[in-house]
């Protein structure tokens, strides 16, 4: 179900994109998405509900390429950065918890591959 | 014919569109004094039961209204209706949460002049609901003692974004193997400032510590 909801903002993105090309000029060949850790998607579902959300539109056929972003954390009393496992948000040098989380919670398209063609 | 491979930049966040509508529901309430909050926890949590014990004692200091998130069923938002509360339903017909735009929508159906809270009741589930900002103040995770201990590290999102958890159904926990202390150390793991209310809706216990943290909410909103 997550996955799906998020792969419905993720089609409409993409076909919005696609369409400033003007209409049938590029065809895509990859989507690009980041994807923080924390969001605990399965990038296999996703996939999936790429492939089946893309099926009747400009975008079909296209790959879709899942980059997996780790949780990393700062420790605001002693300034500690690392990445965090196993969900256990503690400091690895002073063990305090007042962390912020700097990376992990990513979720955006990056990029798209399309093919340009002409003549 | 030739083809030409082109890399375009995009960058563009996938939540923009349900935070364009969070934002405008956050001025909406801000500009009329009205906090709001946004209950997310599993099925089963004893969140209608928390939110029927709630009205009765919220009754006397705040003027407040449900929106009652479902995914089919009217059942919760009846039970809160025959006690007098201002309750809308709203049914995702199927989706697993509760998004911006919907939340928005109910609350202009809602008498905003005559409120001072509205508890938004997300659907039951741990996971989506806490991904979507629907322009709440304070999203507030509720864990019974019925559920694993280890539910926040389950599910560390939420427990990030929680600015409370109240934890429900502790009158069970003579007759329950659950760990309150392991349970406390998780969620101390995942988030070391987040406050824990323990309650039962059953006994009252700790209902008014919970009642009071509402009131402190609407008060930061219109101090």
């Amino acid at each position: 179900m997550h996955e799906v909801s998020i792969c419905e903002n993720l089609v409409t993105t993409v076909l919005k994109e696609l369409a400033q090309g003007g209409k049938g000029a590029w065809r895509l060949k990859k989507t690009r998405l980041v994807v923080g850790l924390l969001h605990q998607i399965v990038p296999e579902s996703l996939t999936f509900a790429y492939e089946v959300l893309t099926k009747d539109t400009p975008a079909k056929g296209s790959v879709l390429e899942i980059r997996l972003v780790p949780i990393v954390a700062r420790c605001r009393v002693c300034g500690w950065k690392g990445e965090i496992h196993d969900s256990l948000f503690v400091c690895g040098a002073c063990s305090g918890g007042d962390l912020e989380t700097i990376a992990g919670k990513e979720l955006f398209v990056e990029s798209l591959e399309v093919e340009e063609h002409d003549g | 014919m030739t083809a030409k491979k082109i890399k375009i930049k995009v960058y563009r966040d996938l939540m923009g569109a349900n935070d364009l509508w969070a934002s405008k529901t956050r001025a909406l309430l801000k500009a009329r004094g009205i906090a709001m909050l946004n209950l997310i926890s599993s099925p089963g949590s004893g969140k209608t039961t928390l939110l029927e014990q709630t009205a009765a004692l919220l009754a006397t200091r705040l003027r407040f209204a449900v929106l009652e998130g479902d995914v089919a069923t009217t059942h919760d938002a009846e039970r809160l209706a025959r006690l007098g509360v201002r309750v809308s339903q709203l049914l995702t017909s199927g989706a697993c949460h509760l998004e911006a735009k919907l939340v928005h929508r109910a609350l202009l159906d809602l008498p905003l002049d005559a409120l001072d809270l509205v508890i938004v009741e997300n659907v039951g589930n741990l996971v989506c609901p806490a991904e979507f900002d629907i322009g709440e103040n304070a999203k507030v995770a509720v864990l019974s003692v019925t559920e694993g201990e280890d539910k926040p590290l389950k599910y560390p999102l939420l427990f990030r974004e929680a600015k409370v958890v109240v934890l429900t159904k502790i009158d069970l926990l003579p007759h329950l193997p659950f760990s309150l202390p392991k349970c406390l150390e998780y969620i101390r793991k995942v988030n070391a400032a987040l406050p824990v209310i323990q309650v039962s809706a059953i006994t009252r216990n700790g209902m008014t510590p919970w009642v009071d943290w509402l009131a402190a909410q609407h008060r930061s909103r219109i101090g």
